[in-house]
Formats: C-alpha cells, structure tokens, sequence
C-alpha cells in the first residue's frame, strides 16, 4: 500500500533583516493511510511551518524546496488556485487557538457550510443537514439549533470540536491539527484527543498531530518526528522513541514530562 | 563612607537605566526619521517656519515694514486698492506682496501671525497634556470614584459638537485677552482625548509586576506615578502631542477664520484668509499666501507625528 | 432590552439637561448683559429694557432657566398685550433681530445642511473605503505610499482653504461650475448638483482622508486575524475570503465612527456652508454669531449637541446588531 503523504528534503527559507533564514531544514517523514504522525518540539522549532507548508499556507516571501506528494501527486509548485482544490478537500487543518480561528461575525453553522459548499457546491439546505450531521458526529448537543449560534458562544472544548466537524465535513484524506489541544484545560485536552483518535479510526484519515507536548503524542501517534530548531532530530515509531531515544534532546523532552508518580509525590 | 557608597550605587542603578533606554529609543527614531524625506522635508519648514516668527522683528526691521504699517504707496487706490504689481504687488520692499486697500505687508504679517498660531497651538498643547496626564492619571491610577468622576466629565465634554460650542463660548464671553481665552476652551475641550488614552494605559500599568513589585517595596503613590508609570507613557505622549499640534493650529486658524478668534489688529493666519475672501478673484496671491503656510505647516506637522509614531510602533514591535 | 433602552434614554436626557444648563449658564449668567447682545447692533434703550423684561433677565436664574425648560415642551410666550409674541413648543427661544421663533429658523434650514451631509458622507464613504481597502490589499506598494500620501495632505487642508482654491479653479478661472447655493432639487437637478457638488468635495475631503488611513489599518489587521488563515485552509475562493471574512470585521467598527461624525455634521456644516454660502444651519450659526443674536446660537449649540448626543445611542444600538458578540442584556 502507498503511503498518503510523504515528505522529503523540505526546506522552507525566510528573508529576514538578517538574511535568508531555513526555518525549516531538510526535513522527511512520511503518513500512511489511516496513520497518526506526530511531530513535536518546542516553539520556533519549525513544526508549525512544515505543516502550513503541507497546505501552501507559508508567509509571503517563503520559499520551499523538497518534495511534498499527496497519494502520488507532487504538491509543491502549485499555484493557489490549484491549491485551493486540495485544501479543505484533501488536507485540512486545525489550528491552536479555536476561538480566534473562527470569524466572530458569523454563526458556526454557516462557518461549516461555506467550506462544504465551497468544495462540493449544492443547496444552503442540502449544506446544512450536511452540517447537522458534522455537529452531531463531533458531539455538540442539538446541533440543530447550536449551528445558528457565534464561536463566542460556545467553551473553548466545544469550539475546538467545531473546527473539527469543519475540518472533517469534507471527508478528507488527511488531517493537520497544528496543537489543537495546546489552548484547552486538561480535562477537556483528553475529550478532544479521545474525539480525534477515535473520528480518525471511523473514517480512516491520516492525521499529522503538531505539539510541543511529547506527553499527548504518546497516546496518540503511531510514528513520531522530533524537531529542533528547523532540524529533523529524530524519526521513529513511537515506541523506539519512548524507549530508546537516540538523541539527546529526545532525552530531555521525555524527562521533562511530568510522571504520574511524580505528581502524587509533591 | 562604606555606607553612603552602596545607597548611591542603588540611586544611581534605576536612574541610569531610566534614562538610559529612553536615549537610545530617541536616537533610534532620530535616526528612523533622518532616512526619510518627507520628515526631514517637513522638519526643515517648520524650522523655517519657527526661525521666521522669532526673528519677525529683526526681518521686518530690514524691509522696513511692520504688520500694521499701512503702505498706500504700494497699492493703486483707481483699481479700488489693488496692489500694484504683479503677483498681489511682490516687489523688493514686499516680499510676498502686501494687502489691497492699505497696502500692508503680507510677509510681516505672517511671520506675526505665525508667532500668535504657535504660541497658541503650543500652549493648548502644553495645557492639554498636563490635564489629559493629571486626570487621566488620577482616573486610572486610583480608579473607583475618581475615575467614575473624571470618566463622567470626560463623556460630558466629549458629547458636545466641540467647534460649536467653541465659537459659542467666544462670542459670547467678553473681548478680554483673545490669545489666553482660545488656548483655555481649546484645552478645556481637548485634554479628555488624551486623557482617555492615559488613563488606560495606567490601568495597565498599575498592574503591571515591575509596579506592583515597587508598591511593594514601599514606594509612596507620589513616587509610583513619576519613577514608574509616567516614563513609561512617554512615548505614546511625545506621539499624540506631536498629533495634536497641528490639530491645534487648524483649530485655531478655523476659529479666526470664522471672526472669534484673534481679534485685529493682531494678525492671525485664519483672519488673514478670511479677510482674503472678498478679494480672492482679483488678487488670488493675498490668498494663497497664509493659505499656503497654514496648509503647508499643518501637512509638516501631521506627516513628522505619523512619521514618529511609525517609527515608535516599529520600535515597540521589535 | 427595555430595560437597556430606558436607561440609555435616561442617560441621554441627562447629558441633554446638562448641555441646556450648561449652555444657559454661558448666554445668560458669564455675558455682561444678554439683552443688549440680543437686541443686536440697531437697537434704543427702550428695546432693551423691553426685551430683559420680555425674558425675564433680571429673575433669578433657576426660573429663568425653568421657563426655559417649559417652553421647550409646552411652548411659552413673551411679553403680555399687544407685544405679545408666542412662541409654540418645542419654544428653542426667539430672535429678536430676525423676528421669528428659532425653531422655525432652524427648520427652514435643516434641508439645505442635511443635502449637505448626506451627499459629502456618501462621497467620502466610497472615496475613503476604496482607497483603504485599496492601499490595504496592495500594502507597501507604490499605490500604498500615494494613497496615504494623499490622504495625509487632505487631512492636512483647513476646509476653508480647500473650498476657496477649489472655487477660484472652477469657478473663477475655469467656469465649469457655477457659483455654489442651495439650489433646490426641483429647480433642475443638474444645476443641483453642480451647484452642491462643490461643498460636498470640500466637505467629504477630510473625512475622506481619515476613513482611508483607518479603513486601510483596520484591513491591515483583519487580514492577520487567525480565522483569515483558517478561511484560506478552507480553500474558500480569495474574492469570498476577502468579501466575508476580511470586510465586515474590518468595516464594522467604522460605522461607530462614521456614525458620530454624520450626527455632528447633521448640526450644520459651519465653515463649509459659510464659505459657499449656503443657507443651512451652519451658516445661520456663523451669522448669528457675527451678529451677536445669542438666541440663535444658543439653539444651534443646543440642536448640534442633541444630534450627538442620540447619535451616539443610535451608533450603540446599530453596533449590537452588526457584531454579534455585543449584545444587550
């Protein structure tokens, strides 16, 4: 079976005041299909840039090298309006803070049903029991009713929630969620892994999981890429990286988490 | 001796910092604006500008005409008081050419009505900020019913149609000292705008953990306001009165312009280019001079505070 | 929401009685003698003294004030017998120079100043918007730099000064224009907008400049907000990511803006009409005030400052239904 998404020798390079920058050097993983990636490292290390490289969504002035295909198809090189096909389609992607990542003037219902109809065209009225439905599989109660309501309106778990419906609504074959558990309370960070692990194994989408939090990609991510500093550092399965971690660094992000035993001690 | 030497060291560690970082952000902006055209050609009129209202007295002295010397000479009493010559009768006595009717000398009246314009938009200015930092400090600082208060007085004066009630004031309150009575209702008018602002930042401030960090070391409210709270809003200051200069000076044009403002004969930039009016088809130059000045003085004003505030958002931002 | 609305219209009324005592207080109590200023420049000794006991100047303030206050709702009459003059709510005062109520006055004008203000906001809205928007999507560009270039030089030009270079262009020199006056609507519209169209320009330019550099700041912002990168992800269409999601945010807090300054332009047009001379509120208020006729400009202060004043809720109560994150409890 082909792998979905494989990268190789991405290199995204900034200009900046000081030159040209490599946020992100020679970094290669691949996704399998129905597979969870993770990626993780510290802010700055280039996680977030890889995955908004996926999608075409760098910063102007970017510029990317390398290879990045989707089921076959080089992805690099498009133009936007080629890539517009992809995105939402294919590859969609959820983001940190779910609050402002949603547009404030408009109710999440016709948030949901304008990527919908962008994609797959059709009626508001065909759209929106498309969106019920979106609401209802992510676990928003009276869904119905709720899609006439602003992000504002809702808590911070429920908005995280509707950007998944969102992101999912298209069926698409790969989904980026760039710390989508980061700006959430703990007890609600564990509702929505157990929600994306378990939508992801329904509908067999690859999920690339972004976070700083090696703790999180334990429970979730099959195979895990660590980075530093725009450097691939490691690149694994999760259990060779949780045993037997080759680098140094890896070291350091295992130590830094915080063990059960450790908290019942203090 | 050994103790006096550490309480000195400590005096002197904050102050140098203070002053310290201020000087290299204002070195940084002179520097931002130096590599810009538009500031240093706006910097170089007004100083113009500036050099000729202090030495009216010295180049009026030269030409031989005061601003309210009348010069009939100069002017063609067939032609209903033309000046004579071209260009509104620009000669080697009258540099910008003279009034029609009196013949007086349009140079030495606005380089006299440029000292009324900057005086006045100087001290609005000046008295503007000192209530807008007192207020808005005594609002956001102590809060509770002090800024209820000020915030309710604020609202108050900030709901009245300024202009309006400016021209209203001056009409109707006696003649007096036209110059000190303008500068009062402008301040009175204008200090709750800036004040709004400062009061919010101090808001901020106050909580801010280098303050709450001297609150608890002891420091008094008097030493909290100027060690802590007032070098820090320095630079939103500096921007919004260089803003509100010529902001000022339209104000005060307009208000002259409209006959209650400076009164005559005292020459004002506003009353010049109102006297204009009458005269503009025949003698367009008697116009376009203090419109000219006025226009370019306000344009020099507003492009070095959009310039300055560009280049200290720059400076916050890195 | 009732509850909302009667406390706003409380406040309001407050801030009006505050405005009238506050106004009352400058006319009346700080000018040396009202009835002489009233009467105007032609006037006997005998006028004088007729008019301070017509207005009752010399009671004590407070019914001065009430009488005041009365006429304003139930209208009031001045003198008895044959000088008797009445005066139907809502009584603003009288001009004694003119001879005629101030509410009339007033009304007889609010058409030219309202033609004034509706035609320069619709011109500065589309010229200020468009060039926002413009130097916003182009930001940096050639274009950016001349847009706001311009826009600092017309924010920089004293109305006056535009209105009377303009009108020795046009008018004067060229002759495309004729000379600017409140020619009404149905005397022929084209001379009606010739004759408007300059004070419209004038009157717009300002305004134009202002709502450009804050149109362009506020798009500048918007574009950066996270749900526009979102938007993009989404693969919506660029002309649907920037009509949905970057113009109402960005728009939105602008008609706050735009709305007070229609409200307080409704008061009259003071340096614009003056200038072109035409007859509406503001140019009353500049004559009166040449004339010292204290009546009218106090009403005039007065009108303006109401204009503002239930502006500023109607701004409130039109925001709460264009953002839906305000909403009235």
């Amino acid at each position: 079976m082909s792998e979905l998404l494989v990268v190789e020798g991405l290199t995204v390079t900034f200009p900046t005041t000081r030159g040209l920058v490599d946020v992100v050097k020679e970094v290669s993983f691949t996704v399998g299909r129905d597979e969870t990636v993770g990626i993780v490292g510290e802010s700055g290390s280039g996680k977030s840039m890889t995955s908004l490289a996926i999608l075409g969504l760098l910063p102007r002035g970017a510029v990317t090298r390398g290879s990045i295909r989707l089921d076959g198809v080089e992805l690099l090189g498009r133009t936007d309006r080629e890539m517009r096909r992809v995105r939402g389609e294919q590859v969609s992607m959820i983001f940190q803070d779910p609050l402002s990542s949603l547009n404030p003037y408009y109710t999440v219902g016709l948030q949901i049903e304008e990527m919908y109809r962008a994609h797959r065209g059709g009626s508001r009225k065909a759209a929106r029991k498309i969106v019920t439905e979106a609401l209802t599989q992510v676990g928003i109660p009276e869904p119905e009713r709720r899609a006439s309501y602003y992000p504002h309106q809702f808590s911070g778990g429920q908005r995280q929630r509707i950007m998944i419906a969102m992101a999912l609504v298209c069926s698409p074959a790969l989904l980026i969620a760039d710390e989508p558990t980061t700006a959430l309370d703990v007890t609600v960070q564990a509702q929505i892994l157990r929600l994306l692990a378990g939508l992801q194994r329904e509908t067999g989408t690859g999920m690339v999981f972004v976070t700083h939090d090696l703790a999180v990609i334990s429970t979730i991510a099959a195979r895990v890429l660590v980075m530093r500093r725009g450097e691939q550092v490691e690149y694994g399965t999760a259990e060779q990286i949780f045993a037997e971690p080759r680098h140094e660094y890896t070291r350091m992000l295992l130590e830094s988490i915080p063990r059960i035993d450790d908290e019942v001690a203090s | 001796m050994t103790t006096a030497a550490p309480s000195r060291d400590a005096k002197a560690g904050p102050e140098a910092g203070a002053t310290g970082a201020p000087a290299s952000a204002g070195r940084r902006i002179a520097g931002a604006l130096l590599h810009d055209w538009a500031a240093v050609l706006s910097t170089g009129f007004l100083i113009l500008v500036v050099l000729m209202a202090i030495c009216a007295p010295l180049i009026t002295a030269i030409t031989g005409y005061g601003p309210s010397d009348f010069d009939a000479a100069a002017v063609d009493s067939d032609l209903g008081g033309l000046p004579r010559g071209a260009f509104g009768g620009v000669s080697a006595e009258h540099w910008l050419g003279v009034e029609p009717q009196n013949g007086r000398d349009i140079l030495a009246r606005i380089m006299y009505g440029a000292r009324v314009s900057f005086l006045i938009a100087f001290s609005a200015t000046v008295l503007t900020t000192l209530l807008g930092v007192v207020f808005g400090m005594l609002a956001g600082f102590y809060q509770g019913w002090a800024d209820q208060v000020i915030s309710r007085v604020m609202d108050f004066l900030m709901a009245f149609p300024s202009l309006i009630f400016m021209i209203a004031i001056l009409s109707s309150l006696p003649a007096g000292n036209r110059s000190v009575l303008l500068v009062v209702v402008i301040s009175v008018f204008g200090w709750p705008y800036l004040a709004r602002v400062v009061r919010g930042q101090t808001m901020t401030l106050v909580n801010r953990e280098f303050v709450e960090a001297a609150r608890a070391s002891g420091a008094g409210a008097g030493a909290l306001v100027f060690k802590e709270i007032l070098p820090n809003l320095r630079s939103s200051l500096i921007v919004m009165t260089t803003l509100a200069v010529p902001g000022y000076i339209g104000t005060e044009a307009g208000l002259s312009f409209l006959g209650v403002g400076v009164t005559p004969p005292t020459p004002s930039w506003g009353q010049m280019i109102a006297s204009s009016v009458n005269w503009y088809a025949v003698d367009p130059m008697y116009f376009a001079v203090p419109g000219l000045f006025l226009f370019l003085t306000v344009l020099s004003l507003t492009v070095l505070g959009d310039r300055i505030r560009a280049a200290t958002d720059a400076g916050e931002a890195s | 929401m009732a509850r909302y609305l009667a406390g706003r219209i409380a406040g309001l009324a407050l801030i009006l009685f505050m405005v009238c005592l506050f106004t009352y207080l400058i006319f009346f109590q700080l000018s040396p003698d009202p009835a002489v200023m009233i009467c105007g420049k032609t006037c006997t000794p005998e006028r004088i003294v007729q008019i301070r006991t017509i207005l009752g100047l010399d009671e004590p303030f407070l019914s001065q004030f009430r009488d005041f206050l009365v006429g304003l709702f139930a209208g009031r009459d001045y003198g008895s017998g044959a000088n008797l003059i009445h005066c139907p709510a809502p009584c603003l005062g009288y001009s004694f120079q003119t001879s005629q109520s101030v509410w009339e006055m007033i009304v007889d004008r609010l058409p030219v100043s309202a033609t004034v203000a509706v035609g320069a906001a619709v011109l500065w809205l589309l010229a200020g918007i468009g060039a926002g928007l413009l130097s916003a999507v182009k930001e940096g560009t050639w274009w950016d730099r001349t847009l706001m270039g311009l826009a600092l030089g017309g924010a920089s030009i004293p109305n006056y000064v535009l209105a009377l270079s303009l009108q020795y262009v046009l008018v004067v020199h060229l002759q495309i224009l004729p000379f600017p006056s409140a020619v009404a609507f149905s005397d022929g519209p084209v001379l009606w907008f010739q004759s408007y169209l300059m004070p419209w320009v004038v009157l717009a330019t300002g305004y134009a400049c202002l709502y450009a550099r804050l149109t362009r700041a506020n798009v500048i912002d918007t574009l950066a907000e996270n749900f526009m990168r979102t938007a993009r992800a989404k693969g919506l269409s660029p002309v649907l990511t920037m009509r949905r999601h970057a113009l109402r945010p960005a728009l939105t807090p602008i008609t706050t803006i735009f709305g007070m300054d229609f409200a307080a332009l409704l008061g009259g047009a003071l340096i614009t009409e003056t200038v072109f001379g035409l007859n509406g509120v503001g140019k009353m208020a500049a004559d009166s005030i040449a004339k010292n006729d204290q009546p009218v400009i106090m009403a005039v202060t007065l009108l303006a400052a109401t204009f503002v004043v239930v502006g500023n809720v109607v701004v409130d109560l039109v925001y709460t239904g264009l953002d839906p994150r305000v909403r009235i409890r």
